[in-house]
């Protein structure tokens, strides 16, 4: 079931654009990435949704709301940098908010106490969120955000101000939030977005540049990946792949080289021999499928 | 009706939390006492400073209670409404800035109860800073020189408190039309005193003005009856204070909350 449908939604900034025109919709219960470099529009987007910002064109229809209706009881929104009154303690600003979205004093006190336990703050519950390190922030910010029990739960980088810990339980957490609502998180990180969520929207200069599931994704990007790792930096090896006509693009990084080819065994040994007559000095060879960054690099065009 | 009450109990705790309500009152009390006290210990003060010049005739008349009183509560009208902008001029630009505002109007929050609740909070300190701060001036007149009728504080007391809302919605629109709590401050002061120098030079046209409220305070307190215009300046007064209103909502509403 489709939740809500984006159709041509273009934002533009004193007459610069910055988002394109953008046409996708989310399906109900399905975790979704809004993947691209910083700058594509993940944050405008997310901000339009949201009712923060107002779009220049396009419209935004969601599925339980009639055109024109307040869709604020229907979306939870975690923004970038959160923000919250410094003078409050946690526990009072979930009261505060439940309260605001239409809960009893009774229901936002149960709310707020389960949501600071759900995101691992509860002994901070009566400290003042000016005392907050940024990590309980964020966490603090997605409980704010899922108070009401909203349709569709917008994250904008959820963990990219978290340090290895803190990001490994915030993904745990939208792992086992993914049965009760509709998430959508923007992020730059591939590997968060290959993780947790199974639907992803690639955004690179305010166009959705490739979508899909990310079995879809690897359907259509297949295309089998050889990986050589050699002792040094193999800038003097490159040679042999970038002169074969088996090679359909070459990237290098450190001393690996990443080929991709389309036919895997004519590529394996070809280059597998040139190396050993050459006696190039290879610790490993791999063959293996794209991974997304493989797919987001392409798409982008790099 | 509740999410305003809500709206409204976050603001009077926050103004608890930041000592708003303590040193906003203390501030009042002071000014207010200051003009009975130091016209009681005005002659006590020259002969300490080393008195007149032999010869010198200093023939004054006593000031009375009215003059005593007029003068305090002319205090409130200067550094009073100066401290209220400056402590109303954040009230929703600053929440705006810092992006707090954006966390609280993404629930669904109206934009009339939010503007109105604090536009509420910031009436209720203010207005029983300035109660305060009046009832101190009155007493000490009362006890140093001569009493007021209550009647007669009551009446000014409203009088003035009337042109005060009105200087404290000029405050809330500029901070909820402007992003910098600085420039709402100094907007606000300058439209605010504008009225007020407009309104005593050019009294003829200016008469029914809010800010001749504080004037006709004063013929009350002289133990003249108020003018008519009293309530046409009352009238104007509820129709500005209700037009700031709803161009606060107004404009705010079509405002981008992030940028």
């Amino acid at each position: 079931m489709t939740l809500i449908r984006i159709n041509g939604l273009r934002k533009s900034f004193q007459g610069r654009e910055v988002i394109k025109g953008l046409d996708f919709s989310l399906e109900t219960g399905k975790c979704i990435a809004l993947l691209g470099p910083n700058g594509a529009g993940k944050t405008t987007t997310l901000k339009m949704l949201s009712g923060l910002m107002k779009p220049t064109g396009g419209e935004i229809a969601f599925s339980d709301a009639k055109k024109g209706e307040d869709i604020r009881h229907l979306i939870g929104y975690l923004p970038q940098y959160p923000v919250f009154y410094d003078w409050m303690t946690g526990l009072e600003f979930l009261n505060y908010v439940g309260k605001l979205a239409g809960l009893c004093s009774k229901e936002a006190k149960m709310r707020s106490l389960e949501l600071l336990s759900l995101v691992g703050i509860d002994e901070a519950k009566n400290r003042r969120v000016g005392k907050y390190s940024g990590g309980m922030k964020q966490r603090l910010g997605i409980a704010q955000a899922l108070i009401h029990r909203p349709k569709l739960l917008m994250l904008d980088e959820p963990v990219s101000a978290l340090d290895p810990f803190g990001r490994r339980e915030v993904l745990e957490l939208l792992e086992g939030l993914k049965n009760s609502t509709t998430i959508l998180f923007s992020t730059h990180i591939l590997s968060d977005a290959e993780e947790v969520c199974d639907h992803i929207l690639f955004l690179h200069d305010g166009t959705i540049v490739e979508s899909g599931s990310m079995n879809e994704l690897r359907d259509r990007h297949q295309q089998a990946k050889i990986d050589f790792i050699f002792r040094e930096n193999p800038t003097e090896f490159l040679s042999i792949f970038t002169e074969s006509n088996l090679t359909k693009s070459i990237n290098s990084e450190g001393n690996k080289v990443s080929v991709l080819v389309d036919d895997v065994p004519a590529a394996r040994n070809h280059f597998l021999k040139g190396i050993s007559e050459r006696n190039w000095p290879l610790t490993k060879f791999e063959i293996s499928s794209m991974t997304l960054e493989d797919i987001f690099m392409k798409v982008v065009g790099k | 009706m509740s999410q305003w009450f809500v709206l409204l109990q976050k603001e009077i705790l926050e103004m608890w939390r930041n000592l708003k309500w303590v040193w906003v009152p203390i501030t009042f009390i002071l000014l207010g006492v200051k003009d009975p006290i130091s016209s009681y210990y005005m002659p006590q003060i020259i002969k300490a400073m080393g008195g007149l010049p032999k010869g010198a005739v200093f023939k004054l008349p006593p000031p009375t209670a009215v003059e005593i009183f007029v003068k305090g509560m002319g205090q409130f009208n200067t550094i009073g409404v100066l401290i209220m902008v400056l402590t109303t001029m954040g009230v929703i630009a600053a929440e705006r800035k810092s992006g707090v505002a954006a966390m609280i109007l993404v629930k669904p929050v109206s934009y009339t109860a939010f503007i109105t609740s604090k536009w509420a909070g910031s009436l209720l300190l203010m207005l029983f800073s300035f109660f305060m701060g009046s009832i101190a001036t009155w007493y000490y007149t009362g006890i140093l020189f001569k009493w007021i009728p209550m009647a007669d504080f009551f009446g000014s007391f409203l009088l003035y408190a009337v042109w005060f809302v009105v200087a404290i919605s000029i405050t809330v629109f500029f901070s909820s039309v402007l992003l910098a709590p600085g420039a709402a401050g100094f907007i606000s002061l300058a439209v605010v005193g504008l009225i007020g120098i407009l309104s005593s030079l050019l009294s003829k046209w200016m008469e029914r003005s809010p800010a001749q409220l504080a004037d006709y305070a004063n013929q009350l307190l002289a133990g003249q009856s108020l003018p008519d215009q009293t309530w046409i300046s009352l009238f104007i007064s509820f129709v500005l204070i209700i037009v700031l209103l709803i161009g606060s909502i107004f404009i705010f509403g079509k405002k981008e909350l992030a940028s």
